[in-house]
């Protein structure tokens, strides 16, 4: 049965579809990262549209309060084996807004991050880095982030309640806006 | 002894499906590379539609409920079906069956059941992804059935083996030789029906969010992947055995395949994505047209059919 | 031959017993489905050839009349009761306003018109079905609208009528008989020396035909009607009353055997190449027209008359494989409609409303319905190995062979577009989200499972086997003079161009659906999520207040395409029958006035009238 998981697990390192979450300002690296100047495409990395599809979940930087809300969804929302990404020193401590009111400053507080990728921003090349770090990782086996979201699922769910009862919804008094007819 | 035969046919059509797919991914892999190269990328390896398959396949993914079962196996399954009746090179799984249209509407029962499963999702953008495919099949159907036509109405039958025997014996005698002007709408035809630029509508992945595999994840969109590769034979191979005269062995017959698809691809490497109702009445002007100028040239040189 | 005269008689005695029962539900609609079986095994021993004539002396007159079986007549015989049979059983349960006697009527009459010798009992029994149907219809779900579309059927089919009476009178003038036979070997006789003579009587007779049937340009009733008509009578009146003018159509069609020595177009007589044009537009127009309906009766009423349109296309080709493309087309349709309009009814009596875009994701609660819906829409867009590919097959090899490249091209989009509108329909009433409205929608009761199973089972058995239905056409064709295709085995359709071999393709799409399960089943496992669990772009679908009735897409589902159709729809080929249709409005609402709107009173009312106009146009005559 190993040598089938062996298998399975090479195979998923080679092809792993992304879901990048570009609410921060490093989404601008984004684009060279896919296109002809380094060309994600050759290690099998490519960008998806919605979170059924995909695989990794990409984080380019800073989260607010009302971001994250979304960003759990989306999370919960892709089927295992998925990955996460953090990106950018906004992710790992809050980079420049760690003392924002309505910024989380480490992600892996509430999702849990397989690679943190540091800078401010983030070159190209470092991202091509976390992509083959992250292969090597999944190939070995290791990266197993959304088990752990599993096993632990009550510590996340305590840190997610703990900032997200900050959020007021979006829009208030929602029958109002949202009436059909 | 009827359970020999059965067995016989049974591994048979095994091999011609795995053939198929096999080919169809590589032809997307291929494809792939050559988008690639063309935009100045190294690009993935040629290997890696199967890479990706095989993931999908082990991957997790949702279900909606038994209707998005049954609708998006009865995706890919008919495609096959179709398949087990197309003559591949020498090959005929069943000589006596392979009657065109029939072929034609067993794909048909594969979009139909696609359309079932995505629409079970229950996700609006599936919903107007798939109209936007059945919008365009409008489109690009009108023209083949004149193409249909005239080769129906030129070769007096409709079995593609009978098809490909009259076109035996060289190069002149082919159908694309004889009928240009079909052969040329066939083409832009197989552009609107593999969905590539600029007949993308459906699958829009920035606007409707991929359209109908909106919610698709794991097997599901595996089977999705399935479907496009095997109709990608099975909707080249029709061609080739209708214009470019069959093949007498499994590696041309591939080859005259890619030639077809390759023009594909380098037309979807270069234009952009036509609006909706732009890509359908493109379909029923030009390539209607030389559909049906082909169909009228045939009637006059080989006058009525004696009923 | 006593039992000829049972087929009459039963449906009229058992009529006179639901009349008097009509206020006892159950037992009138027990009465209704018993008449049905009773003169489907009164059916069965009658054989072609089976004859039965008097004559009645009327005015110092003596006039023979007579019922006659034909193999067309059987064969129409068979498709109108065994479904009236299905369609009276399945209604056991449902709760539709719909008048039982008059439907036995109907049968009566369509079994006269059937067996009818000559052109006086035809034209009566034509009358009778007609106003039985008309009355029929006033009984639907929204009175006014109801009786609206009931006079629209009434003012077309009265022209029709006129038109019809007007031929036979003008035939029986040059004959000095009325017998059917007779009078058309007489037009054969005259074909040459007086074509347009011919031409003008039949035409007169033709105008009735394509009005019962819905051919262009005398279709703008069909949805008006349908759609108004009461629950329950819609699948009868779409899937068997408009092949009668089918029926109609086949008395007169062998005329044009004798101009195939005749120049005309593409070697093909031109009456017969105008009436394919019109069975081609009309199938266009049906299908264009359905993919903008968003009310589920008019939708699958253009779809109706759309096929109408293919099956005259194929009988106006009258060559052996037009005919037998047409019939089995005919008979393909009866089955699927059923199917289709059985399971629409169904839905409508569950949900109450007509408005497909209200509806959605009810296959999670009426998954028998669901799929007998399917496997319906799946024959009906020509899908193989299910009934209606053959014939849809068959239909384009006749019109290839005969190098009607545009009007094959009409019946190709035509194909196309119906399987757009199916779509919609599929979609908009069972795909999708599932409003709260519907939580407690339940599947329909028993008696109506046994009907779709039944109807599932039919529309696949008739798919692998269509010869048990092409050998009765056969002989129809040889009755007609022409050569009857080749058989070859039940489970063979044979073309011009091919055959098909129906088990065999059965067979791989079986093998290829176990292949496709045993694959979902080894691949890695699904998680089942509910429907509000969707792909919402990352937000939260309650912070937004999103009901599954705004994440329904299903309203203007085909927006774009109006675009590029639009110049077409705005040629209103209603605007003149709605001109005509005011002033009868304006009849039908005074006529209201003076009478409570009770059908009795109509149907007396009717028959009195009648009466008053076959004696009119006698003593005029
Ligand atoms: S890490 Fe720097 S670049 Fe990235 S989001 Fe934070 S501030 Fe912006």
């Amino acid at each position: 049965m190993s040598e089938w998981t062996e298998i399975v697990d090479y195979f998923r390192g080679r092809s792993m579809w992304m879901l990048h979450y570009c609410t921060g300002c490093g989404a601008i690296e984004l684009p060279p990262t896919m296109t002809s100047r380094w060309d994600m495409e050759r290690f099998g990395i490519t960008p998806m549209a919605t979170p059924r599809q995909a695989d990794i979940l990409l984080i380019t930087g800073y989260l607010a309060i009302k971001t994250l809300k979304r960003v759990i969804y989306t999370y919960e929302q892709m089927q295992p084996p998925k990955w996460v990404l953090g990106f950018g020193s906004c992710t790992i401590n809050g980079g420049i807004y760690w003392d924002s009111y309505n910024v989380i400053e480490r992600l892996d507080k509430y999702i849990p991050v397989d690679i943190y990728i540091a800078g401010c921003m983030p070159r190209p090349e470092a991202i091509l880095d976390s992509f083959v770090k992250l292969k090597e990782m999944v190939q070995n086996g290791e990266a197993k982030g959304y088990e752990k979201y599993v096993k632990n699922y009550e510590w996340y769910k305590a840190n997610q309640d703990k900032v997200l009862k900050r959020t007021k919804p979006v829009l208030e008094r929602i029958e109002k806006v949202t009436k059909i007819g | 002894m009827v359970i020999v035969e059965f067995l016989i046919k049974l591994s048979q059509g095994f091999g011609i499906g795995a053939l198929a797919l096999a080919t169809g991914l590589l032809f997307g892999g291929i494809a792939r590379k050559i988008m690639a190269r063309i935009q100045r990328r190294y690009g993935p390896p040629f290997t890696q539609n199967f890479m990706d398959l095989f993931k999908l396949l082990s991957k997790g993914s949702v279900s909606h409920g038994w209707a998005f079962d049954l609708g998006l196996v009865a995706g890919f399954v008919p495609m096959l079906a179709a398949l087990m009746f197309l003559p591949i090179g020498p090959f005929t799984l069943f000589p006596s069956d392979s009657s065109l249209i029939m072929i034609v509407y067993l794909m048909m029962m594969a979009y139909l059941g696609m359309a079932m499963g995505v629409l079970a999702s229950g996700n609006p953008n599936s919903a107007i992804g798939m109209s936007r495919a059945l919008m365009l099949m409008a489109g690009y159907e009108v023209p083949f059935a004149a193409v249909i036509f005239s080769i129906y109405f030129f070769s007096k039958t409709g079995y593609l083996t009978q098809i490909v025997a009259m076109q035996s014996g060289g190069f002149m005698n082919w159908n694309i030789v004889k009928m240009p002007l079909g052969f040329l709408a066939v083409e832009i035809v197989l552009q609107g029906m593999l969905g590539e630029k600029p007949f993308d509508q459906a699958i829009a992945p920035a606007e409707i969010a991929s359209g109908p595999m909106v919610e698709l994840g794991g097997k599901y969109l595996g089977f999705g992947m399935i479907q496009h590769s095997v109709a990608l034979f099975l909707e080249t191979g029709i061609i080739v055995d209708l214009f470019l005269g069959g093949a007498p062995n499994f590696w041309i017959f591939i080859a005259k395949q890619f030639v077809l698809y390759f023009v594909v691809v380098l037309v979807d490497a270069i234009l952009p994505r036509l609006r909706v109702h732009e890509a359908t009445s493109f379909f029923w002007k030009l390539p209607l047209f030389l559909g049906i100028l082909q169909a009228v040239i045939v009637i006059i040189q080989g006058g009525v059919l004696n009923v | 031959m006593s039992s000829l005269l049972a087929l009459l008689l039963v449906p009229v005695t058992g009529s006179i017993v639901a009349a008097i029962i009509q206020r006892y539900r159950l037992a009138e609609r027990l009465v209704s489905f018993s008449t049905f079986v009773v003169t489907l095994l009164f059916l069965i021993d009658i054989r072609v050839g089976d004859a039965f004539t008097w004559s009645l002396g009327f005015l110092g007159k003596n006039i023979e009349m007579g019922l006659q079986i034909t193999p067309l007549s059987i064969f129409m015989l068979y498709m109108t009761i065994a479904f009236g049979v299905l369609l009276t059983f399945f209604d056991l349960t449902e709760r539709s306003k719909m008048k039982s006697f008059l439907l036995l009527l109907t049968l009566a009459a369509s079994n006269w018109i059937f067996m009818a010798t000559d052109f006086l009992s035809f034209f009566f029994a034509w009358e009778l079905m007609g106003w039985a149907s008309i009355l029929a219809i006033f009984g639907g779900r929204r009175t006014a609208e109801s009786r609206h579309g009931a006079l629209y059927y009434a003012m077309m089919s009265i022209g029709g009528s006129y038109s019809m009476l007007i031929g036979i009178f003008l035939l029986s003038n040059l004959t000095g008989s009325f017998s059917i036979q007779q009078n058309v070997s007489y037009l054969v006789s005259i074909m040459t020396v007086h074509p347009w003579w011919v031409l003008g009587i039949v035409s007169m007779f033709f105008v009735a035909f394509m009005v019962k049937s819905g051919i262009f340009p005398f279709h703008t009733w069909v949805p008006y009607t349908y759609g108004e008509s009461p629950d329950g009578f819609v699948p009868y009146l779409s899937s068997v009353m408009s092949k009668y003018g089918i029926y109609g159509f086949l008395i007169f069609l062998p005329l044009t055997l004798s101009l195939r020595n005749v120049p005309g177009v593409l070697g093909l007589p031109w009456p017969n190449y105008t009436l394919v044009w019109f069975g081609s537009i009309t199938a266009v127009v049906g299908s264009v027209l359905a993919f903008m309906q968003d009310d589920v009766k008019k939708l699958f009423a253009y779809s109706s008359f759309s096929n109408l349109g293919f099956i005259l296309a194929a009988i106006a080709l009258f060559t052996p494989i037009g005919l037998t493309a047409g019939l089995f087309h005919a008979f393909n349709h009866l089955l699927f409609n059923g199917a289709i309009f059985i399971t629409v009814v169904a839905v409508i009596s569950k949900v109450g409303i007509t408005r497909m875009s209200e509806m959605g994701g009810l296959w999670q609660k009426m998954p028998l319905t669901f799929l007998t819906f399917f496997v319906g829409i799946a024959s009906a867009a020509g899908i193989p190995p299910f009934a209606g590919f053959g014939s849809k097959w068959m239909i384009f090899q006749a019109m290839i062979s005969h190098g009607l490249i545009f009007a094959t091209v009409l019946l190709f989009f035509a194909s196309i577009a119906s399987f757009l509108y199916l779509m919609r329909a599929f979609h908009a009433i069972f795909l999708g989200q599932l409003s709260h409205k519907y939580d407690n929608v339940k599947e329909i009761s028993a008696i109506g499972k046994i009907t779709e199973v039944f109807l599932i089972g039919a529309l696949i058995f008739f798919g692998i086997f269509p010869g048990f239905i092409l050998d009765p056409i056969n002989s129809i064709v040889g009755s007609f003079g022409l050569k009857p295709l080749p058989t070859s085995g039940y489970e063979y359709i044979n073309g011009f161009f091919s055959s098909v071999n129906m088990v065999s393709i059965f067979i791989v799409v079986i093998v290829a659906f176990i292949f496709g399960f045993l694959l979902f089943a080894v691949s890695a496992k699904h998680k089942k999520v509910p429907q509000e669990d969707n792909y919402t772009a990352g937000q939260i679908p309650k912070d937004w207040n999103l009901t599954p009735e705004m994440y329904q897409f299903s309203y203007d589902f085909y927006e774009p395409m109006d675009k590029e159709i639009a110049p077409f729809l705005k040629i209103k080929i209603d605007g003149f029958f709605k001109g005509f249709g005011d002033s009868v409005e304006y009849l039908g609402s005074s006529i209201k006035e003076i009478f409570t709107g009770n059908v009795q009173i109509y149907t007396y009312l009717a028959i009195g009238g009648l009466v008053i106009f076959v004696i009119a146009g006698w003593i005029v005559w």
